[in-house]
């Protein structure tokens, strides 16, 4: 029974890690506060900065940096640490600036409990003295011995936050979808040449798996959506295509319950499963790239960038990929066994 | 089946002594978990949920074996 049965076993397995582990590694510290965010060249400023899962500790020697590029940077003049998620530092901006239009700062901490962390918020600088060849003397430090964090942790996304881990529980239900919608369309075109009632069977459970995982997909997407770009549905591009694509597919049921005979029936759909397959590279991978758009992946880039490319997230998504890839599988065969079941039983009247 | 609470804090519990080593691993920086609080109740949730639909998933499995391993009996007797 485990030799038919064991690739159940490990997709149940691989989606609970995902669930489990996705939901309960940290994220890496960020800093999320920090003020004043407009300040004078010339004088001396206090920073207070908020720390998100961070550990700011007195013990550990932490760097604190405000830097407008790797050539230009200063160290804080004093640094304290009053509690794990907040520090006040206090740094002596010099009048001279290395030109008029770079004012915006970085500030950023490095010590080894918390990595190398900068802060969401980017100070302004005003007034001082464009001086290139003074400015290059005042901010003489260095940003460099940058620490990582050590353990298994995700990482820290302006804007996304903890959401990062929906990664796991949306991304990974599309590959599903598109797993699943081409095991149907291997199984239509397996039934225009052997015109076998399994083909039939197997095409439209996987297919109906696939419009199941489009959905929960798209679902989850409106509710990530809501939060990170401010509305559930945006018009954006690779929202858009996707919805169409499913209406493409639930055309699909349209059309298989509209025939009587059965042939007819398997004949017609699997040829337009094949086409609505078809549909799929272009409306959700070439349109989305050619057009802006707010999902990673328009203009140009590929579909996965910044935070997605970590290591750490990209072991855990793996994992719920493929787990997902299998329980969809799992579903569908159930699926086209019990319609085989139901056929047996009306062609023999049993 | 599992609806009982004695289940419930089973499943709690293993979740987490599974993932325990993480935890011990960053024992010495509690803090950096106070914002995951209680997410270990959430877990616990939606794992349950999951064990769930895997039990449904055995099930409907089972029975449609079942129900075939009958047609093929009937159709070589």
């Amino acid at each position: 029974m485990i030799k038919e049965n064991w690739w159940k076993g490990l997709g149940v397995l691989l989606v609970f890690i995902s669930l489990t582990v996705g939901m309960l590694t940290p994220l890496r510290p960020g800093i999320v506060g920090l003020e004043p965010l407009q300040i004078n060249a010339g004088t001396t400023v206090d920073f207070e900065i908020e720390g998100y899962n961070s550990y700011f500790s007195k013990d550990s020697k932490m760097d604190v940096w405000l830097w407008l590029d790797t050539a230009h940077v200063i160290t804080a003049s004093g640094v304290q640490v009053t509690g794990p998620q907040s520090i006040k530092a206090s740094f002596d901006i010099p009048a001279n600036l290395p030109d008029d239009v770079k004012r915006e700062a970085k500030l950023s901490i490095n010590d080894t409990k918390n990595g190398f962390v900068t802060a969401l918020g980017r100070p302004y600088i005003k007034g001082g003295i464009v001086n290139p060849t003074l400015a290059k003397s005042n901010w003489s430090s260095k940003v460099e011995n940058l620490h990582e964090m050590g353990g298994f942790t995700f990482p820290f996304l302006p804007n996304i936050y903890e959401s990062v881990r929906n990664t796991f529980y949306h991304v990974s239900l599309w590959f599903a979808m598109f797993f699943t919608f081409t095991l149907g369309v291997v199984q239509s075109i397996k039934y225009l040449r052997n015109r076998d009632p399994l083909n039939d069977a197997k095409a439209s459970s996987y297919t109906s798996t696939g419009i199941l995982f489009g959905i929960l997909g798209l679902t989850t997407g409106m509710i990530w959506a809501t939060y990170t770009w401010g509305q559930a549905w945006s018009w954006d591009i690779k929202q858009t295509m996707t919805a169409i694509l499913l209406l493409v597919y639930l055309a699909y049921f349209v059309l298989r319950l509209s025939f009587d005979d059965e042939e007819k029936k398997a004949r017609i759909c699997a040829i337009y499963n094949i086409f609505a397959f078809a549909c799929i590279v272009p409306l959700l991978y070439v349109i989305p790239r050619l057009v802006d758009s707010l999902h990673p992946g328009g203009q140009g880039n590929p579909a996965f960038g910044t935070g997605d490319l970590d290591m750490n997230v990209r072991v855990i998504f793996y994992m719920s990929v493929i787990g997902w890839c299998m329980i969809g599988y799992w579903m569908s065969n159930l699926y086209y066994r019990s319609k085989m079941i139901k056929s047996y039983i009306e062609e023999n009247d049993f | 089946m599992f609806k009982n609470s004695r289940s419930k804090l089973a499943l709690f519990l293993l979740t987490t002594i599974l993932f325990s080593n993480q935890l011990i691993a960053q024992a010495a920086a509690q803090d950096f978990m106070r914002s995951t609080g209680k997410i270990y109740v959430v877990v616990a949730v939606i794992v349950l949920i999951f064990i769930g639909v895997v039990f449904y998933l055995i099930r409907l499995d089972s029975k449609i074996s079942k129900l075939e391993k009958i047609i093929k009996e009937h159709g070589e007797s």
